[in-house]
């Protein structure tokens, strides 16, 4: 019996929100501020940034520190996608010794549950970058595809980890350190102007140098995204969610199996 | 019984588990040689001793697993589930959240849950405090929030695991009665056990496992007084 894995999640669409729903809500009833904290703690996490860049190390003009926070904002949110969607499969293994679910729901529970969390800081980064003297301008019209285009970038990889991280546990050790590896290399500390131009070739072969440019463009200097390689990771990135989606059915009843 | 309304089969299933051990790890058949078959609005009892392969054959017909040797074949259309007490419940949420989420973990669409909500409530004895979170509950407060949400999942192959009944005294009475009367109606139930009086009073039909193999499928009583004598033969050699 073949099942069309699209039309399984269509089918846990409810549950799929419901359980976002009641993961955030959980998160908030756990502390005494509440949902403040998703705010609170992006911006404890800036402002450490924002004190060593912009105080210790004096870059006090060119606009540093909103070119600093939109980089750090748009990394933040494929950042906490990734470390927690990737765990989910194996994280929900107890639950699956219960019920017969398509497995592929739990990390799209985790990047909607952090995707929310990012709209309250990306609305929080707008605001303050209106208040520091940018406007909204014409390039904004391009935003909501820059949006989608790191959604499905951040949804292909997430995925395909979560596919295989149950398999190779230690992976998560190994994800954690590449990502901070690439968190130095995707220009949010720098602009590539800064970087010899023989280097830029490989610079830009990481998408997420790619849309941190665009979307600081879009954002500060009013000029449109790159259209050609947003449309590149796009079509990238569907693939490689076609593909994860492929390789966790394949392995849907594997999944249960597996003792760690 | 005639084959038309036979909801699953089962043909010379086994399971194996690789066991990590060393570097090469090793394989163990769970279930080695299990045939079945269960059909519409029966009662199926499955006995056998602690490790003989009761919760592999459970798990196989939730289509949790599959099997790696044998073959299943299920009717369309018929959802199996095991009856699974207080599944994902997250303790910083209210009774109702809790109730609507594992609702929908369990196999209900959120509008099936949602009409059934007040039988739950009414059920769990919960009152107002539904409405609080369940760390706020009782031990004895969250079973009977959970067995009221598993019992009004209501699959149509209702796969229970020895509890029939949760909570304080009181509530074990009740869960029990009610469970009771679900599997003698026409419900579709698996019921794995080893208590051999409850499954002889249970149950249409009896399958008896031992180490991974079916020894024998027929009448519960015939059945359970071969199970007896092993039994006896065993704790005698033993």
């Amino acid at each position: 019996m073949k099942i069309n894995t699209f039309e399984q999640i269509m089918r846990y669409t409810d549950l799929i929100l419901y359980k976002t729903y009641a993961d955030l809500r959980a998160e908030t009833e756990r502390t005494y501020l509440g949902f403040l904290w998703w705010i609170f703690e992006p911006v404890m996490y800036m402002s450490v940034f924002f004190v060593v860049f912009s105080i210790f190390m004096g870059h006090k003009t060119d606009n540093f520190v909103p070119f600093l926070l939109v980089g750090l904002t748009i990394w933040q949110w494929m950042k906490s996608c990734l470390s927690h969607g990737s765990e989910s499969i194996l994280g929900y293994r107890g639950l699956m010794q219960y019920v017969s679910l398509p497995k592929v729901i739990f990390p799209i529970i985790l990047i909607l549950t952090d995707t929310v969390k990012f709209i309250f800081i990306f609305t929080l980064l707008l605001g303050f970058l209106w208040l520091s003297g940018f406007s909204i301008t014409q390039s904004y019209l391009a935003l909501p595809i820059l949006l989608i285009v790191e959604l499905l970038f951040t949804t292909a990889i997430t995925l395909f980890l979560a596919a295989i991280i149950p398999f190779f546990p230690d992976l998560r050790f190994v994800v954690e350190n590449v990502l901070t590896a690439i968190f130095f290399g995707s220009g949010i500390f720098f602009s590539v102007s800064s970087i010899p131009p023989q280097y830029h070739f490989y610079f830009y072969l990481n998408p997420m140098a790619n849309l941190i440019e665009d979307f600081r463009n879009v954002l500060m200097y009013n000029i449109f995204p790159d259209w050609h390689s947003l449309l590149v990771i796009g079509i990238i990135s569907i693939l490689g969610i076609w593909f994860s989606v492929y390789l966790i059915s394949r392995f849907e009843y594997i999944y249960p199996r597996i003792t760690a | 019984m005639s084959n038309n309304n036979l909801v699953l089969s089962m043909h010379h299933v086994g399971v194996a588990y690789r066991r990590k051990k060393g570097i090469f790890g090793d394989i163990f058949w769970a279930l080695k040689d299990v045939s079945l078959s269960l059909h519409h609005g029966e009662t199926l009892g499955v006995i056998g001793r602690n490790g003989a392969g009761k919760s592999t054959l459970l798990r196989l017909i939730a289509s949790i697993i599959k099997p790696d040797k044998g073959e299943i074949i299920h009717t369309q259309g018929y959802q199996a589930s095991l009856l699974t007490l207080q599944l994902g419940f997250v303790p910083y949420l209210t009774g109702r959240e809790n109730a609507i989420l594992s609702g929908m973990l369990l196999g209900l669409r959120k509008k099936e849950i949602m009409a059934k909500l007040d039988a739950i409530i009414e059920f769990s004895e919960l009152g107002e405090f539904i409405d609080q979170p369940i760390v706020t509950y009782s031990s004895g407060m969250a079973a009977r929030l959970g067995f009221s949400v598993a019992f009004q999942a209501d699959p149509d192959i209702f796969l229970i695991d020895e509890v029939l009944g949760v909570g304080d005294a009181e509530f074990i009475k009740k869960s029990t009665t009610v469970m009771q009367q679900k599997i003698k109606t026409n419900k579709t139930v698996v019921f794995v056990s080893h208590n051999a009086a409850l499954v002889n009073q249970l149950c249409d039909r009896v399958v008896w496992i031992e180490e991974g193999i079916t020894k024998a499928e027929g009448k519960p009583k015939e059945i359970i007084a071969m199970y007896d004598d092993y039994l006896r033969n065993h704790a005698k050699t033993d």
